[in-house]
């Protein structure tokens, strides 16, 4: 029992959670443990939440994609400007939003899965032109949407909103596919062993493509997502959202390498940043240290984890 | 000169007592052979003895004083220097460097004089007899035999008095196994103190004047070559006899698979034919292009000219993943690297060939994945606590029983192996020439790239010659001899 929370992430994150959020009760039970602030701590990070199931995808098999803030921030725009200024019905723009942002899936990942590129490279360079083409489409913004469009990220289902239901949807549909499909199987072996996994009849590159083409998707929807329940689409959307989610999903029990990961444990990672961070605006913490400390959190729970599974391993 | 003592020697992993009370005593000038099934707890005692891992119990003396060998860095200043079993080179660096990694020569101002690396270089390949190895060509660029034989040349460089030697000659030809021993006999002359690790019988008596055997981590006597046979040292090493194989044939008539022509870049012209229940067997120096030439017939490499025909159907394959789902199945020779996902268990890796296998309806099902692996365990008899073990934590031989059992589970027509048995032990070695034979007995084609001729010699039906990616020849089970097979893959 104890041997499986040390060696499954999502059992000893699930663990990690419990603690901190009976000891922050504790500390401050007017505050902490209401249904008004986990809505707003879930809210916070739904959209993060998203991007990282597809971040969790990609690491997975062994790539990452830096350019997903950026595509946050694309899709939003492209969306706002298609439906103010040129009028556009809304599902269309949210369609052409998408299709946009599975475009720029695609070249990331026809130039990193065929021409070789290097996937920090080739993410790291899109990141860059996608912001530039999402300031180029908005100037500095696109307000005045349309009342149905900001309806989707602003209404409430049974008491809930609607970005947090997205965000569960997400999470359970990905979990599901990587459970219990063999397509999305194939990434464990890609991220175990490339070469081998070529070898056992496993279409590398044809799955490498998808994954960035799954995540460009999923931060598209993010960013429309995040633009309707601003009301307003920024170009400023999603920066440093890419390292937030990197973040998350590590902490969630992926690995830089490779081979490893489960669906829930981005969504976990992300909980407890968004939770720890909750906790620190609580306990009125500067904003300056708020990062510092999530850094050392970060880095902390790597480590223990480490030292832990060393201790425990059963092999040499 | 250096007089090794191991004393009591023990040392535990949870689970499993890897080292039982071992001794062995290695003398100046000598060769010392240490045999022993894989997961014997040889690696462990020469990691031991590297530094790398700290015996809980025991005592090691050289030169009669005791010494605590704690990093990797004291065995070096103690004069110990081991040719690892796994290549510890660096792919984008040249020779030179790797071989003088971390000990290059330096002016007094701390910078590296690369001319004086190159010819300290160029010098120690010569002794090696490599002199066609530029020191300045990177290691990328080298065959396995030539990389091992580096790694063999960046052990001696550090001019070592306790020597020692772990499977040195999986990798290599003839030509580089005949260097390596005369080597080893100047070694000895000059008073080195040599341990020999290896799975080869052959070369433990024609090398070895001691001969030290473990078996489940205890040592189990330490014996005069010419006091003991090969036949009791297997039994010493295994616990039981082994049958020598049956040279029962499966052959039948059909015609199975036919290679026309096939050439590409690393070889040329080469046609042949595979039938129902035939064991073929490709001979050659390492680097003659068999490897190439069964990569390019499983997709996973491209060839230029040439049909390849199986079942009187010709194949247009780009991508292994057809040539699977046609009824082949390769297992290549670098088993950690191209064949086995190490850090996922037993179940994945078996499932892995074949991922339909695991549907129930239309969604993979965990459970049937288990109940495959588990019967594949039972029939190929793996040895393993369970099948949610990481495969990494297996030993050699049950690894390439998981690679088969995975091939077995996509049901091939045609099973093409590279090197089935490199770096297995004794045992596993027969388990799987008996788990071959069967799939023979079952009507399967099976081709077999192998260095190993004596395995050729035990289990093929035919043998093909490839030199320099050229067919050089053809030889029926009852014609040939390791005699012939070398004077057709040589000149």
């Amino acid at each position: 029992m104890f041997k499986k929370i040390i060696e499954e992430r999502i059992y000893s994150l699930l663990v990690l959670l419990m603690l901190v959020c009976v000891i922050a009760s504790l500390v401050f039970p007017a505050t902490f443990p209401t249904f008004e602030n986990f809505s707003q701590i879930l809210l916070n990070l739904s959209i993060d939440t998203i991007v990282a199931v597809g971040m969790m995808l990609l690491l997975i098999s062994g790539a990452f994609d830096l350019s997903v803030g950026s595509v946050v921030a694309f899709s939003g725009c492209l969306t706002a400007l298609l439906m103010h200024s040129f009028n556009m019905p809304v599902p269309l723009a949210i369609l052409t939003g998408i299709a946009g942002s599975v475009l720029i899936g695609l070249i990331n990942g026809w130039l990193i899965a065929y021409k070789d590129i290097n996937p920090m490279i080739q993410t790291l360079a899109m990141m860059g032109i996608v912001r530039g083409a999402a300031l180029m489409l908005s100037g500095s913004g696109v307000q005045n949407l349309p009342y149905w469009f900001n309806a989707i990220g602003q209404s409430k289902l049974m008491g809930i909103q609607m970005p947090i239901w997205f965000m569960l949807i997400t999470v359970i549909v990905f979990t599901f596919l990587l459970n219990k499909t063999i397509l999305f199987r194939r990434y464990y072996y890609i991220g175990g062993n490339e070469k081998a996994a070529d070898l056992s009849g496993i279409r590398v590159k044809r799955m490498k493509m998808l994954g960035f083409v799954l995540t460009a998707m999923l931060a598209g929807i993010a960013g429309i997502l995040l633009s309707s329940r601003l009301g307003a689409a920024l170009p400023t959307m999603g920066r440093g959202l890419e390292l937030r989610v990197i973040t998350a999903v590590i902490l969630g029990g992926a690995s830089l390498s490779g081979g490893y990961g489960k669906i829930p444990g981005a969504l976990l990672g992300a909980l407890f940043m968004g939770i720890i961070a909750n906790i620190m605006v609580i306990s009125r913490v500067s904003g300056y240290w708020q990062e510092i400390i999530l850094g050392f959190i970060l880095i902390g729970t790597l480590w223990l984890d480490k030292a832990l599974q060393k201790k425990y391993s059963s092999n040499s | 000169m250096a007089h090794l003592s191991l004393k009591n020697i023990c040392k535990s992993f949870p689970g499993v007592k890897a080292l039982d009370a071992v001794e062995l005593t290695v003398l100046p000038g000598e060769i010392h052979a240490l045999c022993g099934e894989n997961g014997a707890g040889k690696s462990t005692l020469m990691n031991v003895l590297a530094g790398n891992l700290q015996p809980d119990d025991g005592t090691i003396n050289i030169n009669g004083q005791q010494q605590i060998i704690d990093t990797p860095q004291t065995a070096f200043s103690l004069g110990i220097s081991i040719v690892y079993q796994h290549l510890s080179l660096v792919d984008n660096l040249n020779v030179a460097e790797n071989i003088f990694a971390n000990q290059q020569p330096k002016n007094k101002f701390g910078v590296i004089q690369f001319d004086k690396l190159y010819q300290q270089t160029t010098s120690l390949l010569q002794q090696l007899n490599l002199s066609e190895i530029n020191p300045r060509t990177l290691v990328s660029k080298l065959s396995p035999a030539q990389k091992q034989m580096v790694e063999i040349a960046k052990a001696l460089s550090k001019k070592p008095s306790i020597f020692i030697l772990d499977e040195p000659t999986a990798s290599l030809t003839e030509k580089e196994t005949t260097s390596l021993f005369s080597i080893l006999q100047k070694l000895k002359s000059e008073g080195v103190a040599i341990i020999y690790i290896s799975h080869r019988l052959e070369e433990i008596f024609l090398l070895a004047g001691r001969i030290s055997i473990l078996k489940d981590g205890k040592y189990q006597g330490t014996f005069l070559q010419k006091d003991i046979t090969k036949h009791e040292l297997i039994k010493r090493m295994v616990g039981r006899e082994l049958v020598t194989l049956k040279a029962a044939s499966h052959l039948q008539a059909g015609l199975l698979l036919s290679v026309k022509k096939l050439t590409a870049k690393r070889f040329n012209n080469i046609s042949f034919q595979l039938h129902c229940g035939e064991i073929l067997g490709l001979a050659g120096l390492a680097g003659a292009g068999r490897t190439e030439i069964v990569r390019a017939i499983f997709g996973a490499d491209d060839f230029a000219s040439g049909e390849i025909i199986l079942k009187n159907e010709k194949l247009h394959i780009s991508h292994p993943a057809e040539s699977i789902s046609k009824g082949m199945a390769f297992v290549p020779e670098e088993r950690k690297s191209l064949g086995l996902f190490p850090e996922m268990p037993i179940l994945d890796n078996i499932i892995s060939g074949k991922l339909s296998n695991a549907l129930v309806g239309r969604w993979y099902n965990r459970d049937k994945v288990k109940q495959l692996a588990l019967t594949s365990k039972n029939k190929l008899n793996i040895v393993t606590p369970g099948v949610q073990q990481k495969v990494n934590n297996l030993s050699g031989g049950n690894q390439q029983k998981v690679v088969l059992a995975k091939w077995l589970l996509t049901n091939p027509d045609v099973l093409i192996i590279d090197e089935p048995t490199v770096g297995i032990d004794v045992g596993a070695k027969f388990e799987i020439y008996e788990i071959l034979k069967s799939l023979a007995a079952a009507g399967k084609g099976i081709i077999i790239v192998s260095s190993d001729l004596p395995e050729l010699l035990g289990i093929c039906d035919r043998i093909l010659v490839i030199k320099k990616g050229m067919l050089a020849g053809e030889l029926l089970h009852s014609e040939a001899t390791e005699e012939k097979i070398m004077a057709l893959a040589s000149n």
